[in-house]
């Protein structure tokens, strides 16, 4: 079946099965910034926005976004340059599997929250696991990067 | 999950006639549970452009359509505001923020599960399910109902009133299922406890209610007593997560500080 939305921004179609996942889509067409690491709604690495929010793709059925607007790493590049510049100023990445995931929901973390704390952050990301360090030098970086603005 | 359909629905009569048409044919709320069981479907039925992703707020209720997520449920002030935030906090409960901007309170409440954050922070509220063809029914009622309901959750109807809830729920980390959950409210001077993860879908503790509600001024040594109560009325399990026993020392220690923490 034809599923019409944007993605970052520019819309797209692609025919896709019922019971495909926003993730094999996204990835089947060339955008490999989406990780697939658990492939069971758990691990986050595979996070993209949905409607400006951060959202498993791996639980997305491509059927279900009809319209909708869907924002991966490519499309938010001068403030993922940013956020990777703090992330690796920390140390925060390693393998870097986790990184895009990431970049995402800190982006929409500091639409969405203003002034957070320490507590807020970490609860805001912390659908988002990282096998590689122990996510202090992520909420470091995070810290120094709502600083910046 | 192999799903040989995808249907859009433009009613919920459309939806539910749908839905009659093979036993196979499934609703579809956020997805992730249906996705985590993997079962076969001959037609997910997509009901997302229903307006049931609304959430309203009148005198005496708060409304909630069974499409609205678990992140939007919990962010919502009129949410937040009942029973000091207990609801709210139970469903920010559940894994990131990545997994509740997609689960519905629809498919957290349709699938009695027996470990479920979002039904036990519900359970002690006057909370009724409102289905479609026209039919409501309370929380503890579709909770004890033999066999499945083939109909539409439409919306959930949370009563207002005066008073406090506590919620808690009991992890190994952040992203765990329950060990055990507790819910206990006091609204309108009645208190009302609920234990779920048991790991049996949330109960409510009939006899320690009725304990605690018989008495005028209950003492820290009375609300202990009705925490021995509820574990001894109540079945426990043991599972991979934890012995019957440990559920049963957890439940009872927070059973009774939820009791004094509503008293207050
Ligand atoms: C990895 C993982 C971890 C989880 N951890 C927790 C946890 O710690 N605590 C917790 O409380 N929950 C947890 N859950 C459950 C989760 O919170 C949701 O309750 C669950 O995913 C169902 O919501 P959904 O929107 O995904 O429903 P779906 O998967 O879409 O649907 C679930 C069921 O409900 C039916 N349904 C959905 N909407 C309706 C409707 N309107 N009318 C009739 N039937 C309907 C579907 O047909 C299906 O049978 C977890 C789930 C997963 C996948
Ligand atoms: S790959 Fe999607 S959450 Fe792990
Ligand atoms: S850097 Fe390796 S998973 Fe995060």
């Amino acid at each position: 079946m034809l599923v019409t939305f944007y993605l970052n921004n520019v819309r797209v179609s692609y025919d896709v099965r019922p019971d495909e996942y926003l993730a094999e889509t996204l990835r089947s067409h060339g955008v490999k910034s989406v990780k697939v690491g658990c492939n069971e709604t758990s691990c986050g690495s595979c996070t993209v926005l949905l409607e400006n929010r951060p959202a498993m793709s791996c639980g997305i059925l491509s059927a279900s976004i009809e319209g909708k607007h869907i924002t991966t790493v490519e499309g938010i590049q001068e403030e993922a340059a940013r956020i990777a510049y703090f992330f690796g100023e920390e140390g925060a990445d390693q393998c870097g599997f986790c990184n895009a995931g990431y970049a995402l929901t800190i982006y929409a973390l500091k639409r969405e929250l203003k002034n957070p704390t320490d507590d807020e952050i970490k609860d805001y990301i912390v659908g988002n696991l990282c096998r590689c360090s122990g996510m202090q030098s992520q909420l470091n970086a995070i810290k120094a990067y709502l600083k910046e603005e | 999950m192999i799903v040989n359909k995808y249907y859009r629905a433009s009613s919920l009569e459309d939806a539910y006639s749908k839905l009659q048409e093979n036993p196979r044919n499934t609703i579809l709320g956020g997805g992730l549970w249906l996705k985590k069981i993997g079962q076969s479907h001959e037609t997910l039925i997509d009901i997302s452009s229903l307006g049931l992703n609304e959430i309203k707020d009148s005198k005496n209720e708060v409304v909630v359509g069974s499409m609205v997520s678990q992140r939007d449920f919990e962010n919502s002030p009129v949410v937040k505001a009942l029973f000091n935030d207990a609801i709210a906090f139970s469903t920010r409960e559940v894994m990131g923020v990545n997994f509740r901007n997609l689960a519905t309170i629809g498919g957290s409440i349709m699938g009695r599960y027996p470990f479920s954050d979002v039904i036990t922070g519900l359970l002690p509220y006057d909370v009724e399910l409102e289905f479609y063809p026209k039919q409501t029914m309370f929380l503890e009622d579709y909770l004890s109902y033999k066999g499945k309901l083939n109909a539409i959750l439409v919306a959930i109807h949370i009563k207002k009133g005066q008073g406090k809830g506590f919620y808690k729920k009991v992890k190994t980390t952040a992203l765990d299922f329950p060990i055990v959950n507790i819910a206990v409210s006091r609204v309108n001077g009645q208190y009302r406890i609920a234990v779920g993860a048991r790991p049996a879908v949330a109960s409510l503790a009939l006899k320690a209610m009725e304990y605690i509600n018989s008495l005028k001024n209950p003492s820290k040594e009375d609300f202990a007593k009705a925490a021995e109560m509820a574990v001894e009325e109540l079945s426990f399990l043991d599972n991979k997560d934890a012995s019957k026993e440990y559920r049963i020392d957890l439940a009872k220690v927070y059973v009774r500080r939820g009791l004094e923490e509503v008293n207050k």
